[in-house]
């Protein structure tokens, strides 16, 4: 019975984390209309960067966040202007297929560059475990939901208050009708996804401490990323914050209750049954999951 | 016994009942006409009657034998076919084979499905486009090859929707000459038209719809008089 | 109609191929290019011709490899057995994704794929009792045709070839046939094609099964010629990417376009390979990156393939019809 105040601390901190990632991508698919299959490169991406500044420069992750954020955020608008701009009128599939390849030479890239190998930011701290009320939490997890948790919350509140996030709004709605509003859309896509990447960027900055950091580390991550995002119903921000709670919640008790080598089949397994029987997710309208819309 | 017979059916949406208790009855042979603003439900009957949604309640019947459930392309098989009014050729695929597509439910032969297919093609007036892609053809011409394709399936009765929605002016009687064409040669059809003058010349009744139910059901002189019909959509009495 | 002289060609080089070439190292090429090219036309089958666009396609391929190294290394049953077996268990799972790919489309699809062939990779890998977990099997070479132990590499070009002529057949029957036809109308517009009376859902179904059962046996062939089955190759997401690309890049809804894609791949792969052979990890990045960017351009210029984008260009028609 005292595992569940553990349980339940582990799926916040978790699932903080994963709702990061998560209303990344959910964000991006609900403008754009696109499911981005390099998300997850982008997570290592920021993993690796906090790794090669801890290495060379001797920066602190949390350091790392704050400076690079802008490199961050540069590199998303970057990636959308060469790769993703020219396929923004293209069919599904060609989208599809196009982050395809941009997963495929993200991940080549990380590798050449630092092989295959798992590489570990061993901070000061990264032992440090936080103990009260029966239960024990490492510190870094504690520092990356709270980054998380305040990333996730600006979003939400740019998105609700300030007029750019209202312009974002009404080109998911209805790209054409925005267009013919005076909004320009391709400044839009731009935008929406430079900030899905930034925020997955900063999420793998913040795993670094965390996790081994490796070339294909992404899979993993996007994997349980597109869970959430289905479950929340694709495009449906608050969806996915709730979501990501769920499927952390999920992890973490078939973690205690089958250990580890099983949890993720079982996830997986989730995953299908979500897109089997109810694919439009927890909130979404029946039906949405016929894309075109 | 009708060939086609409509009862009771009724569809909802969330909060919009789009069909409410719609009947009718439609006899081998006749062309019959439906009428109605838009958001009357007119497509939505349509969309039912050929299987793609189902009804909350109401059944439809073909030749006695139930409609109703049946997937669409079993509706189809079964003898319904219909034209979309936003129009759905196979763009990548050339005119004949479109066509193709249609004849090869009646048929296995390849060959044999080609030269109905080109039959078709020419009592559409689309022989010479056979070999082009169907994305060049125009709007009119696009009729044509969603009509010709209906037809490989050789249907029993055929569901026109808004056939001459779009077109223009010149290309119009051609249109309906050709409509004439089918039912004269014994093809039972019902046709959704906006158009008065097209429909009151073709129609032997009229259904009207208003807001999901059926107001009128008629000969096209008594239901252009009607007067829920005349406030409804008319606005005035038509007349010629 | 179509033109078969440049598949005659590609097929009559790779059937002289071996009388007059000594060399292993380039009759290994042709082998590759081969099973490879055979594996990304299975893959069209479901994804070119039924337009259902699956990144899940080494669980077949795993499938296939595993039944027949299994039954192989277990209980010494041949792996032709395997292959039935491979294929019987594969459609299996084809009828599963056949149903999913009615339930979702586009994205949503292939997502499902992908978390259906990590399922595998994750069994594969952790179950140590039944497949030796993540080590893998080595497929015991056992000499006999029977036991598909075949030193000489040309007798497997020619096992090779086999499969491949095969596979472009049943590619060829589905650009001329009935359901040819209507699998191209299911692929341009489903709802479309329903209403003229084609059975669109059970279509798709079958075409994915057939896929599948095709995909495994190519896995099968490959266990037994290259010896080894590792779970986190056989089943990897970059083995799928791999079939969908070498069909996407020889132009995807065309029967010849998965072998020139493939053959494209294969002479990357092993030109790279011989030119910085044993830098390892760096090496094996550079010819990711390369398709990863290739993969990128075709999309942006030419997203029906390079085939039909050189076709286009000398005047041809090379397929039934595009699927973009």
């Amino acid at each position: 019975m005292h595992a569940i105040p553990q349980l339940l601390a582990s799926t916040i901190l978790l699932g903080g984390i994963y709702a990061l990632i998560a209303v990344g991508l959910t964000l991006i698919f609900g403008v754009m209309r696109i499911v981005n299959f390099a998300h997850g490169e982008f997570l290592m991406l920021g993993m690796y960067l906090a790794f090669w500044s801890f290495t060379l420069l001797g920066l602190d992750p949390y350091v790392t966040l704050v400076l690079g954020l802008p490199l961050i955020f540069g590199g998303g608008w970057l990636s959308y202007r060469l790769v993703m701009r020219p396929v923004i009128h293209a069919s599904h599939n060609v989208q599809v297929f196009t982050t395809v390849g941009l997963s495929i030479a993200l991940q080549a890239l990380a590798l050449v560059l630092w092989s295959a190998d798992s590489q570990f930011v061993r901070t000061s701290y990264y032992a440090v475990v936080v103990r009260f009320a029966g239960i024990a939490l490492n510190l870094a997890q504690i520092a990356a939901f709270v980054v998380a948790v305040l990333f996730t919350a600006s979003l939400f509140a740019f998105m609700r208050w300030s007029y750019t996030g209202k312009v974002m709004r009404a080109t998911a709605q209805d790209r054409h009708a925005a267009a013919l509003m005076g909004i320009d859309t391709g400044r839009v896509f731009a935008l929406t996804w430079a900030v899905g990447i930034t925020c997955v960027g900063a999420a793998g900055v913040m795993l670094a401490p965390i996790y081994p950091v490796y070339p294909s580390v992404g899979l993993q991550f996007v994997l349980i990323a597109y869970v959430a995002v289905v479950l929340g119903g694709l495009g449906d921000m608050a969806g996915a914050l709730i979501a990501s709670l769920v499927v952390a919640a999920v992890e973490v008790t078939s973690s205690y209750a089958i250990g580890t080598a099983w949890k993720e089949v079982l996830y997986l397994l989730l995953f299908i049954a979500i897109l089997t029987i109810r694919p439009a997710g927890l909130f979404g309208q029946r039906g949405a999951e016929v894309i075109g819309t | 016994m009708s060939l086609l017979s409509v009862a009771g059916v009724t569809k909802r949406f969330g909060g919009v009942t789009a069909n409410r208790d719609i009947s009718f009855e439609v006899q081998p042979g006749e062309l019959i006409g439906i009428i109605g603003p838009n958001g009357s439900g007119k497509s939505t009957l349509f969309e039912i009657i050929s299987g793609f949604y189902h009804p909350d309640a109401g059944e439809v019947r073909l030749d006695g034998g139930r409609l109703t459930g049946l997937s669409p392309d079993r509706v189809c098989r079964l003898g319904v076919a219909r034209t979309f009014q936003k129009l759905r050729p196979f763009a990548g695929l050339t005119v004949v084979d479109n066509v193709m597509v249609g004849a090869l439910t009646r048929t296995h032969d390849v060959r044999h499905a080609r030269a109905r297919a080109r039959e078709l093609l020419e009592r559409v007036g689309l022989s010479e486009k056979a070999e082009a892609h169907a994305r060049t053809l125009s709007t009119g011409q696009r009729k044509r090859l969603e009509l010709a394709r209906a037809l490989a399936t050789e249907p029993r009765i055929l569901l026109l929707d808004e056939v001459t929605g779009g077109v223009d002016q010149r290309t119009i009687p051609g249109l309906v000459q050709l409509v004439r064409d089918l039912h004269r040669d014994g093809l039972t059809l019902l046709v959704i038209e906006h158009n008065m003058r097209v429909i009151t010349a073709v129609a032997q009744r009229i259904v009207a719809l208003y807001l999901g139910e059926k107001i009128a059901d008629g000969t096209p002189d008594v239901v252009t008089r009607d007067r829920r019909v005349v406030d409804a959509y008319l606005g005035q009495v038509y007349t010629q | 109609m179509r033109d078969p002289r440049p598949a005659l060609a590609f097929f009559a080089v790779a059937a002289l191929a071996p009388l007059v070439v000594r060399d292993a190292f380039l009759l290994d090429g042709l082998i590759l290019i081969l099973m490879w090219g055979a594996s990304a036309a299975a893959w069209n089958v479901a994804g070119g011709y039924a337009g259902q666009l699956s990144l899940g396609h080494s669980a077949f391929f795993g499938l296939g490899a595993y039944s027949a190294a299994l039954l192989g290394t277990r209980w010494g049953i041949s792996p032709w057995i395997g292959l039935i077996v491979g294929a019987v268990l594969a459609t299996a799972f084809g009828f599963i994704l056949g149903f999913l790919s009615n339930r979702l489309r586009g994205p949503y699809f292939g997502l499902a794929t992908i978390a259906f062939s990590q399922v595998l990779l994750l069994v594969a890998s952790r179950w140590r009792g039944f497949t030796s977990g993540s080590e893998g099997i080595p497929v015991p070479f056992r000499p006999g045709f029977w036991t598909l132990g075949i030193a000489d590499k040309r007798v497997w070009v020619y096992l090779v070839l086999v499969l491949a002529v095969l596979l472009y057949l049943v590619e060829v029957y589905l650009e001329r046939s009935r359901r040819g036809y209507q699998l191209a109308a299911v692929r341009e517009d489903e709802d479309a094609a329903l209403s003229l009376g084609v059975a669109a859902r059970r279509l798709k179904v079958a075409a994915i099964a057939v896929s599948a059962a095709l995909t495994a046996a190519c896995g099968t062939l490959w266990a037994q010629y290259v010896g080894f089955v590792d779970p986190y190759y056989v089943f990897s997401v970059d083995l799928s990417v791999r079939f969908c690309l070498a069909a996407i890049l020889g132009g995807i809804g065309t029967p010849l376009g998965p072998f020139l894609g493939a053959a494209v791949i294969t002479m990357l792969e092993t030109s790279l390979r011989a030119r910085f052979g044993g830098i390892g990890a760096g090496l094996i990045g550079i010819y990711l990156i390369i398709y990863g960017v290739v993969l990128i351009l075709t999309m942006r210029f030419a997203p029906q393939g390079l085939l039909p984008w050189v076709g286009q260009r000398l005047r041809w028609r090379p397929g039934l019809g595009p699927t973009s």
